[in-house]
């Protein structure tokens, strides 16, 4: 289990997404597909509880805070252990160790407004969504990038919720960034951010 | 509907206005991480001569006068959220006429108090909402599906009343 990420690393260069990390826009992310576990992880989270979470700016299905089964604990501390190194690397962060995790379900109606992830007191360095592949590809649900102006939010970049798709994101004041309405069919996705 | 948790004032009265959104000029207001939605000038005097006398009795508050008056027009995937909204320390009386068309089922106003949604006012097409902001009520209009068909709108009148200095 410990090694469940380590083949999706496999030819990970990371110079070259060191590269694209800075140069990206409007903020720095990368995006990252076919990265693939050796487990079916939907599978793996057959048994973690969620409950439906709304507020002004979201309304989505979700695991709690932190995991209640022995099987995301693992998913998650795998996923931090193996990825981590390669993140102090790429974003020049090089305090990265933890992460935390957790299971998301969006399903039609559902969505996350936009805002930035950045909290006083919390050190998030960087956030991270990792989209499963659902039994019912869903319509909408992308995630999108804005570029920040006094006057104006502007749309910026829009990454699809693919199958296997890793996005890895810089938290900022200004990583202004939402999840679109899902329209139909069901977005699954593991997210959270990694911590000192 | 009359509640006293939460705020002094908080009521609905349904059918007390004509459910036809006005002609207005609408500009967009566009920093995302606060609000998506169309905003105007409102200036009917018969109108807003209805919703004072409304908001005087319902608040038990003869002196009251409009203060500040605008409309809002929220389409599909529009919304205010609650930390766009002003803080009032001098418990003004909030009034929201409901001018849309037709009736949408989820897009309503939600009135907070220290974070909590203590009042909610579904989307109904001629109703008015008093409420009395205190110093720890805010408020946000909820997001409006895109499942909803095209041309879908919610237009609102919002005006704050208080009493002459």
């Amino acid at each position: 289990m410990v090694a469940l990420f380590d083949r999706a690393l496999t030819g990970w260069d990371d110079a070259a997404l060191a590269a694209s990390w800075r140069t990206a826009q409007p903020f720095p992310h990368i995006v990252v597909d076919d990265f693939r576990a050796t487990a079916d992880l939907v599978d793996l989270l057959e048994a973690e509880p969620v409950d439906q979470y709304q507020a002004d700016i979201y309304i989505f299905d979700a695991s709690a805070p932190d995991p209640t089964t022995t099987e995301l604990r693992t998913i998650r501390d795998a996923f931090a252990s193996a990825l981590a190194p390669h993140l102090r690397r790429i974003t020049n962060k090089p305090h990265l160790a933890r992460a935390d995790m957790r299971a998301f379900a969006y399903r039609p109606g559902h969505y996350l407004l936009p805002h930035a992830d950045h909290q006083d007191g919390l050190d998030r360095q960087l956030a991270f969504a990792y989209y499963l592949p659902s039994p019912s590809p869903p319509s909408g649900g992308e995630l999108e990038l804005f570029r920040v102006t006094p006057d104006a939010t502007l749309s910026a970049r829009l990454i699809e919720p693919l199958p296997h798709r890793l996005v890895i994101f810089d938290v900022s004041d200004v990583s202004l960034h939402q999840v679109r309405e899902v329209l139909s069919g069901l977005r699954l996705s593991l997210a959270g951010w990694f911590y000192p | 509907m009359t509640i006293t948790i939460g705020a002094r004032t908080a009521v609905i009265v349904p059918d007390a206005v004509p459910p036809s959104p006005p002609a207005a000029h609408y500009t967009r207001y566009a920093l995302l991480d606060r609000g998506s939605y169309d905003h105007a000038p409102f200036d009917d005097p018969e109108l807003l001569t209805r919703l004072t006398t409304i908001a005087r009795h319902a608040a038990g508050r003869p002196a009251l006068t409009i203060t500040d008056v605008r409309l809002v027009r929220l389409l599909r995937g529009d919304y205010l959220l609650a930390h766009h909204d002003s803080i009032h320390d001098d418990l003004p009386i909030e009034v929201i006429a409901d001018l849309s068309p037709a009736s949408v089922p989820g897009a309503e106003v939600h009135y907070r108090r220290r974070g909590q949604v203590f009042f909610r006012v579904p989307s109904t097409p001629g109703a008015v909402s008093i409420v009395e902001r205190g110093p720890t009520v805010t408020c946000n209009h909820t997001y409006v599906s895109k499942l909803h068909p095209p041309g879908t709108e919610v237009v609102r009148l919002i005006a704050l009343l208080r009493e002459p200095a």
